[in-house]
């Protein structure tokens, strides 16, 4: 019977193999952030200690990163604190948020290699409003 | 001693060995470290990153047993329960929503359960609404404070509810949908894909049609995810599964798939704007991952029903917190005093216990 088993099509083994292996690392950097964040608190963008008790007083997301940090210092404050461990958690965040949009450039070579243009055109479109959402260009 | 090398176990392992070293490391700092003047005890720093972890690997692994995804628990509870911010809690689901299915993702995408060409067709239409939904959710937060927090935790009780007697009462899901007739859309998209189904041992080649309709139907599904930071496969299923004619199981897979994929957009926004805060975010992002994987390799067939009740317990109970706080918020009632909370609160779980041991009952 196994031999008879329909194959699946390269686009759809390639975005799943990416998908699964990029939120695989970006959890064991969000299990090693938090860590890096406590052994050195004062190397943070955020102090850890002052975080949670900010959160459950129920201040607003601005009013905790003023309270903590000063002010937000944007969603990609990893760039410059990559070494931090918020910054460093934050990086994993982010490549876990943004895991699908590489997955869906393979996804796209192979069906336009495949020559399955419209499937090709539909991958670089989820791809560019993922890349679209992370720039933060619309923002209100 | 082969099996264990290959995928999802290597990973799994890694994963397990990183987290028990990272929360023993996390201990010892709990009790040798002094906190800065000022600051949260460290243990109690330690205490919240644990508990968060553990909460969050318990709802993964309850929504693989009860087939509920973990968004939908985590967001109404925390909004309608703890103090925090209700654009944290928003963004923070939609973390727990979108990594369930991300790393849901590669098995389904392996084992052909999963449609690819209707994930990603779809998924153009998810990403409009969730991104827009998102941007709409700040738009509220900003410019209707106190009110529009009321309105929002009103609006979400009033859906969990509906929510909680839909998975009541079941609605009408169709297993495997009998579609005699395709539309030109649908045959243009080339949306078909035969997959190998080890339950009837055959190959499954399932027709599509209405395409169009359901592309408008998931445009509403991702305003509402984006909005609320749900998970919206209760939505997503129904809308492929009677609007599409996808096989029920077909539909389930792609819903998980479709959702890592689309809140990957609706997620955006609310990290733009400083609403996930890393170091509260991550360890809910962990327990999704690792509660996802460990739920796929052990629970996955275990038959547990009534997880199912539980889980319509808490949406039930959340919703009556969610309704009583937006209507003290917006000024309509005082608020409830504790007491009456705990009596439906046992109200609740009395139902709950009823149907668990009525269905036990029925099981021997």
């Amino acid at each position: 019977m196994s031999e008879d088993r329909p194959i699946m099509p390269k686009a759809q083994t390639y975005y799943g193999e990416c998908v699964y292996y990029l939120t695989v690392v970006a959890c064991l950097v969000c299990i090693v952030g938090p860590l890096i964040a406590m052994i050195n608190p004062e190397n943070n963008v955020m102090n850890p200690y002052f975080t949670f008790a900010a959160i459950f007083q129920g201040h607003t997301a601005d009013e905790v990163w003023t309270l903590v940090a000063g002010g937000f210092p944007g969603g990609h404050f990893w760039y410059d604190n990559f070494f931090t461990g918020d910054g460093f958690t934050q990086f994993g965040l982010a490549l876990g948020c943004t895991s699908a949009a590489y997955a869906l450039i393979v996804a796209a070579v192979a069906y336009a290699v495949e020559r399955i243009y419209l499937y090709t055109f539909f991958s670089l479109f989820v791809a560019a409003m993922i890349f679209f959402a992370a720039s933060g260009v619309v923002s209100l | 001693m082969r099996r264990m090398l290959k995928s999802p176990w290597p990973e799994a392992i890694i994963m397990i060995l990183v987290v028990v070293l990272t929360y023993t490391a996390l201990a010892t700092i709990g009790v040798v470290v002094e906190a800065p003047e000022g600051g949260m005890a460290t243990g109690v720093v330690v205490g919240w990153l644990f508990g968060f972890f553990i909460l969050s690997l318990v709802i993964a692994l309850l929504g693989v047993l009860g087939g509920i995804g973990g968004g939908v628990m985590f967001t109404p509870v925390m909004l309608a329960f703890t103090p925090v911010d209700s654009l944290i809690i928003r963004g923070t689901g939609l973390i727990v929503a979108m990594f369930s299915g991300l790393i849901s993702t590669g098995p389904f995408m392996r084992s052909g359960l999963s449609n690819m060409r209707v994930s990603v067709f779809l998924c153009c239409a998810f990403a409009i609404g969730a991104f827009s939904g998102a941007q709409g959710a700040i738009l509220v937060a900003e410019h209707m404070g106190d009110t529009g927090e009321g309105l929002v935790r009103m609006t979400l009780g009033v859906i969990l509810f509906c929510l909680a007697l839909y998975f009541i009462f079941g609605g009408k899901k169709i297993e495997w949908p009998q579609i005699d007739k395709s539309d030109k859309l649908t045959e243009v998209l080339k949306l078909r894909q035969p997959f190998y189904e080890p339950s009837l041992n055959k190959i499954v080649d399932y027709g599509l049609h209405r395409s169009a309709w359901a592309f408008l139907a998931i445009i509403g599904v991702g305003l509402l995810s984006g909005f609320f930071g749900l998970g919206a496969g209760w939505a997503i299923v129904p809308a492929q599964n009677l609007v599409m004619g996808v096989p029920l199981k077909v539909a389930a897979a792609n819903s998980g798939v479709l959702l890592g994929m689309g809140d990957c957009i609706a997620v955006w926004p609310y990290i733009m704007m400083g609403a996930i805060i890393p170091i509260f975010a991550a360890p809910w992002l962990v327990g999704q991952v690792l509660g996802g994987l460990l739920g796929a390799i052990v629970l996955i067939r275990v038959k547990a029903g009534f997880v199912r009740y539980l889980l319509i317990g808490f949406m039930l109970f959340s919703c009556w917190g969610l309704v009583t706080r937006g209507l003290a918020g917006l000024g309509v009632i005082q608020p409830v005093p504790h007491w009456l909370t705990g009596i439906i609160f046992v109200a609740i779980f009395s139902w709950v216990i009823f149907n668990v041991v009525k269905m036990l009952r029925e099981t021997d």
